[in-house]
């Protein structure tokens, strides 16, 4: 089943008054359960891409639909609750909430969501044992290394149930153990609970265990690749 | 969760966090502190100008203020100042014979008010004989004694047992003048006691008036607390040929006087406020934008618009309710330590005193004043909000993302 749908995307920004074309005439769609990586060298519109996919940015052209659901055709608080609703983020430099303990970062986005208080707990804590942090619950971002934040943000983007999650360059800032622990996470989710990620990375240690790579250059699909 | 998130990002920089705290607590001090003395130099001053000078009431003639003619004297007034002694309410009334003319020293001559007065109700009414300096109050000389106030004798360049001649316009018309000796010299923070009135004895006066055994003024002092005005229309249903008048028709000035200083209450808040809005803005601005990043995140993973907004609120609030309290606890502690005890302002009494003040000032607060500065503090902190939670939900979270 299809989740995302990109049609004809366009992304032109101007920069210093020269045009660059981060993103040129993309067709995309990613199904149910993929675990895909959409690489390539820097500067060729993974992250761009990545945002627009996500809700995060507008493209300058083209469509996105989501479960049926237009994105670039809804207002900024429409796409805000559709992102809580049916998206999940992790970002490169992990960007908790640097005030909240890892169990309230987890519970963040279910009280946005006005889940109960008992489900909410409930599933925070059963995040946080998926990701390996039921000892860390009351520790802030500040007490955790770098690969138990970025664990942390994983149970975050999930914690809402989405459609699907986003992760750019999630591995980035990570040590090869940290990055390993981390993606075997991801992916023991995505083949158990069969949630899609879609990455956004230059990372060979992702790409290995991606099913699905996107090899972008300039802005434009190279190549499409499945991987068995 | 906001509320949680709000508080704990007031203490993410604590030093910037205590100096906006700081100033909201000095602000609210300040404002308190500086409408506590500005009431204290009202009160004072209506206080001394009511129990030393004007009194609550007075009663004349009808046409006796006109030009002050002596011949519009009070039928009666020393029959009807005895009736009004035994009046609930009253607490003193004096009788007093009143004439505009000269006062001349063999080195000066100036404007006077002769007072002729019964020294014992004076007394009672102005407390005259406690503002004494120098002399004795009506004792020592037998014939025509004269009290005199301390910037009089100064101007006449006159001192105690020195001779002065009052010259004025008698009861047929005349003017006629009069010797008397300087028995005592008083200082009050009434202008007008200091430099215009000279008290003589009602029996010296009546008698070089040719006028016996009536007076020109009724001065009427009340109980505090009580109401003035019951007494006013009683005496105005009684006596309706004479003229009775508040403190407020006497001294219209000192009614005026107190709604300027209720207002400068609101100006002295208005200006503290903008100064702590300016406070406000600056620091919230800067969270603001140092945390663009965070609230980047915070709106790209799902908190509206409508969130972010009620956060840097309520952070800004939370600044206000910690400082608020600490400043009103501080404003009323001062306030009630002096109230009681006074300030001594003696090193500026000279000055103060040349415009009536009193040189010990007691500020004071009315309760009414603590809830409309808490009132205000909050809706300067919603306004100081205002334009930082602007510029925090006018992020757009790709942008802000990827800012350092």
């Amino acid at each position: 089943m299809e989740v995302i749908k990109a049609k004809d995307l366009v992304k032109t920004y101007s920069d210093n008054g020269i045009d660059v074309h981060a993103v040129q005439h993309i067709d995309l769609s990613i199904n149910e359960g993929e675990f895909t990586a959409i690489v390539g060298p820097s500067g060729c519109g993974k992250t761009t891409l990545l945002n627009i996919l996500g809700g995060i940015d507008e493209p300058s052209s083209g469509s996105v639909v989501i479960g049926g659901t237009e994105i670039t055709e809804l207002k900024d608080n429409e796409l805000i609750d559709f992102r809580l609703n049916n998206i999940g983020y992790v970002f490169q430099a992990y960007n908790l909430i640097p005030v909240l303990t890892a169990f309230e970062n987890t519970e963040f986005i279910m009280l946005m969501q006005k889940w109960p208080k008992e489900k909410r707990e409930k599933r925070a804590n059963e995040l946080l044992e998926k990701v390996g942090l039921s000892d860390k619950v009351h520790k802030r971002p500040g007490k955790l290394s770098g690969g138990q934040q970025q664990r942390v943000a994983v149970a975050r983007a999930l914690a809402s149930k989405p459609k699907f999650v986003l992760a750019d360059e999630p591995t980035a800032n990570l040590d090869s153990s940290a990055t390993k622990q981390l993606l075997d996470i991801m992916y023991q989710l995505n083949q158990e609970e069969k949630i899609t990620f879609v990455f956004a990375t230059h990372d060979q240690r992702v790409m290995d265990r991606a099913k699905r790579i996107i090899k972008l250059d300039d802005g434009k699909i190279i190549e499409d690749i499945k991987v068995d | 969760m906001l509320i949680k998130i709000a508080w704990r990002n007031i203490w993410r920089n604590k030093t910037r966090s205590l100096v906006v705290i700081g100033s909201i607590i000095v602000g609210v001090w300040a404002l308190l502190a500086g409408t506590g003395f500005m009431n204290g130099f009202m009160v004072s001053y209506s206080a001394d100008m009511i129990e030393h000078d004007i009194s609550n009431l007075q009663v004349h003639h009808p046409d006796f203020k006109t030009d002050f003619d002596i011949k519009y004297y009070l039928p009666d007034a020393i029959e009807k100042a005895e009736e009004l002694r035994v009046w609930p309410g009253v607490s003193g009334v004096t009788t007093r014979m009143i004439s505009n003319g000269m006062v001349s020293s063999p080195q000066k001559a100036g404007a006077v008010q002769i007072r002729g007065i019964d020294p014992e109700n004076e007394a009672i009414v102005t407390g005259i004989d406690s503002m004494l300096i120098e002399g004795t109050y009506f004792e020592d000389v037998k014939r025509n004694p004269v009290i005199i106030g301390s910037k009089m004798a100064e101007n006449l360049k006159v001192k105690l047992r020195s001779k002065i001649v009052l010259t004025f316009t008698d009861g047929n018309g005349d003017v006629t003048a009069g010797a008397f000796r300087i028995v005592g010299i008083i200082k009050s923070s009434s202008i007008s006691i200091n430099e215009l009135y000279a008290f003589v004895k009602q029996e010296d006066i009546t008698r070089l008036f040719g006028i016996n055994g009536e007076a020109h003024e009724l001065a009427i002092l009340t109980e505090k607390q009580f109401d003035e005005d019951l007494i006013l229309n009683k005496y105005q249903a009684e006596y309706p040929n004479d003229k009775i008048e508040s403190w407020r028709e006497i001294a219209p000035e000192l009614e005026f006087m107190q709604e300027m200083y209720a207002n400068m209450l609101y100006i002295l808040m208005a200006i503290i406020m903008i100064a702590l809005i300016f406070g406000i803005v600056n620091t919230m601005l800067m969270a603001v934008l140092e945390r663009s990043k965070e609230l980047g995140i915070l709106m790209a993973i799902g908190l509206n618009k409508m969130r972010v907004y009620f956060m840097i609120v309520i952070e800004t609030i939370f600044l206000a309710l910690i400082g608020a309290p600490i400043g009103l606890a501080i404003g009323a502690l001062n306030i009630s330590l002096y109230m009681e005890k006074g300030v001594d302002l003696s090193n500026y009494s000279e000055g103060l005193e040349a415009f009536g003040y009193s040189s010990i000032l007691y500020p004071y607060l009315e309760a009414s004043v603590y809830p409309i500065v808490t009132i205000a503090v909050f809706i300067t902190a919603i306004i100081a909000a205002l334009y930082p939670a602007y510029k925090a939900i006018k992020l757009k979270p790709v942008e802000a993302i990827h800012s350092i």
